[in-house]
C-alpha cells in the first residue's frame, strides 16, 4: 500500500509532529468533558500525539489502578495517538513551615519519571519551585536532576523543564539548565519552549482569570514579553519539546497575540521536526478551546506548508 | 460531572441536626489546572451575603474526612484530584435560611512555581447559590 500524502508529510526530516495538551481544555476536563471526549477532540485535529497534566488525566494518581491503565492504553488504541509529554511538578514548599530536602524531591521526580514511562510517554516536564520574579529555579533542582539521569536512559524518557514567559531565552536560567547538559553530555535533559515568550501583543484573558489593571500590574508578562523569534536559534539544539502556548485565534485565523509566522520561520530553519503541542490558555468560556485548538493547526500547518513552499524564508 | 464554574449548585447545604444546625457547606471544584496534595491549599476565605468568614476557621472535607487549616497545611499525602469536588465547612450557628444567598469564595491556591510574595495565588469567584433545606 502506497503512504498517504499525510504520512509522507510526516517522514520528511525537519517536518513538525502536531499534539495537543489537555491543558487546552481545563475547566472543560471533568465538568462538559471526559477524558474519552479529549481523546476525540485531539484526533480529529489530524494531530498525532497526546500531552497531559499527570496529575490531571491520570486517575489515582500517583498509583493508578490497572483498570485505568487498561481504559488509557484502550484510548491510545482507538484515536490512534502517541503518549507525548507529561507535565509533572515538584512542590518545593512541600508545606508553609519547609521545603523539600534534595532527597524528596528526587524522590518526587523518580515518581513521575516512572508514571510517565509506565504510560508510554517520552517526555516528562517537571515545574520546579522558583526563588525570584525572573523565575529562578531553587538550586536543588540540579541534583534533583542528576540523581534521576540514570533512570531516565533507562526508561528512554527526557526530562524538560519549561522555558516559559516572563523567562526569555537569552537568560541565565536557560544558561544554567544547558550548562548542565554540557556537564554531564546527558541525552536525557533537554529544554521545553513554550511559545508564550514569543507574546508581543497583550492579552485580554489568561486561562478563566479576566485581566484587569491590578493584574497587568503584578504581571507585566501578561502584555507580553516579545522575545525576538530569532533567538529560538541560538538554543535550538537543545530543545527536545515545544508548547505551541496561544490564547486567541479569531476566525481569519488571525493569532491576536503570538506572532506565529516569524516563530515558525525561525523554528523550520533550525531545524526542528519535534513536536508542536497546542497549549491553549485563553478565555474559558465553555467550550471555547475545542474550536481555538482546530484553528491552532489549520493556522500551524498553513504556515509550515508555506515556509517549505518558499512563500516565506 | 462537575459545573464548569468553582462553585457549585449542589452542595450548598446546612449540616449538623436538623433544628440545631451548626453550619453551611459550600461544594467546589479544585480552584486549579491540575490535582495537588492538600498541603498546597492555604484555606478558603467565605463571604454570604456580606458576612465574611476567615479562612483559617473555615474548614474543608474531601472524601469522608474533615481537615482543619492547620492539618491541611501539613498534609502532604492526601491528594485532591481534579475531577473531585471538595466542600468548604463554615461554623454558623443556625445554618443559613433556606433560599437564595449572595456567595463569595477566595481559594488560596500556591504554587511553588510562582515567585515567593505570590506564591499563595487567590482565585475569586462568586454567585447566587440556593439553600433548599433547613
Amino acid at each position: 500500500m502506497a503512504p498517504s500524502p499525510a504520512m509522507q508529510e510526516q517522514d520528511m526530516p525537519g517536518s513538525f509532529k502536531y499534539g495537543v495538551s489537555t491543558y487546552s481544555y481545563v475547566d472543560d476536563y471533568g465538568s462538559v468533558m471526559t477524558l474519552e471526549d479529549a481523546f476525540d477532540h485531539i484526533a480529529d485535529t489530524g494531530a498525532t500525539g497526546i500531552e497531559i497534566l499527570g496529575e490531571g488525566q491520570i486517575e489515582g494518581y500517583p498509583n493508578p489502578s490497572s483498570q485505568f491503565l487498561d481504559r488509557w492504553f484502550g484510548l491510545l488504541d482507538k484515536y490512534k495517538l502517541e503518549p507525548t509529554n507529561m507535565c509533572s511538578w515538584v512542590d518545593m514548599r512541600i508545606t508553609l513551615q519547609r521545603n523539600l530536602t534534595v532527597e524528596e524531591g528526587a524522590a518526587e521526580l523518580e515518581r513521575d519519571l516512572r508514571l510517565a514511562h509506565q504510560l508510554g510517554f517520552k517526555f516528562l516536564r517537571p515545574k520546579f519551585g522558583v526563588l525570584s520574579h525572573d523565575l529562578i529555579p531553587e538550586p536543588q533542582w540540579e541534583a534533583y536532576a542528576e540523581r534521576n539521569l540514570d533512570l531516565a536512559h533507562k526508561l528512554g524518557v527526557v526530562i524538560c523543564p519549561e522555558i516559559h514567559a516572563p523567562t526569555p531565552i537569552k537568560h541565565e536560567v536557560v544558561d544554567g539548565y544547558i550548562n548542565f547538559i554540557e556537564r554531564t553530555g546527558t541525552k536525557n535533559f533537554g529544554l521545553m519552549i513554550d511559545t508564550g515568550i514569543f507574546q508581543d501583543r497583550p492579552l485580554t484573558h489568561w486561562g478563566s482569570h479576566q485581566i484587569n489593571d491590578e493584574a497587568r500590574k503584578h504581571m507585566e508578562f501578561l502584555n507580553g514579553i516579545k522575545v525576538p523569534p530569532e533567538h529560538f536559534l541560538d538554543v535550538a539544539q537543545y530543545v527536545v519539546f515545544i508548547q505551541a502556548k496561544f490564547h486567541d485565534i479569531d476566525e481569519n485565523l488571525e493569532d491576536q497575540n503570538i506572532p506565529w509566522q516569524p516563530v515558525i520561520s525561525a523554528i523550520k530553519r533550525s531545524g526542528y521536526s519535534g513536536y508542536l503541542s497546542s497549549e491553549y490558555e485563553g478565555w474559558r468560556a465553555p467550550w471555547r478551546s475545542i474550536d481555538q485548538v482546530r484553528r491552532q493547526h489549520v493556522l500551524l500547518r498553513k504556515l509550515e506548508r508555506e515556509y517549505d513552499e518558499g512563500k516565506f524564508a | 460531572m462537575l459545573e464548569h464554574q468553582l462553585i457549585q449548585s449542589t452542595g450548598f447545604r446546612n449540616f449538623g441536626p436538623v433544628g440545631a444546625r451548626e453550619g453551611f457547606a459550600i461544594r467546589i471544584r479544585i480552584p486549579n489546572y491540575h490535582g495537588t496534595r492538600l498541603s498546597q491549599l492555604d484555606g478558603f476565605d467565605v463571604t454570604v451575603d456580606g458576612v465574611f468568614y476567615d479562612h483559617e476557621i473555615n474548614r474543608f472535607g474531601i472524601r469522608d474526612e474533615v481537615y482543619t487549616m492547620a492539618e491541611m497545611r501539613e498534609e502532604i499525602t492526601a491528594r485532591w484530584g481534579l475531577t473531585e469536588w471538595g466542600e468548604i465547612l463554615v461554623d454558623k450557628p443556625g445554618g443559613l435560611e433556606p433560599g437564595v444567598h449572595k456567595i463569595e469564595v477566595v481559594a488560596r491556591i500556591r504554587y511553588s512555581y510562582f515567585p515567593p510574595d505570590v506564591h499563595i495565588f487567590p482565585m475569586h469567584a462568586e454567585r447566587f447559590g440556593t439553600i433548599c433545606i433547613a
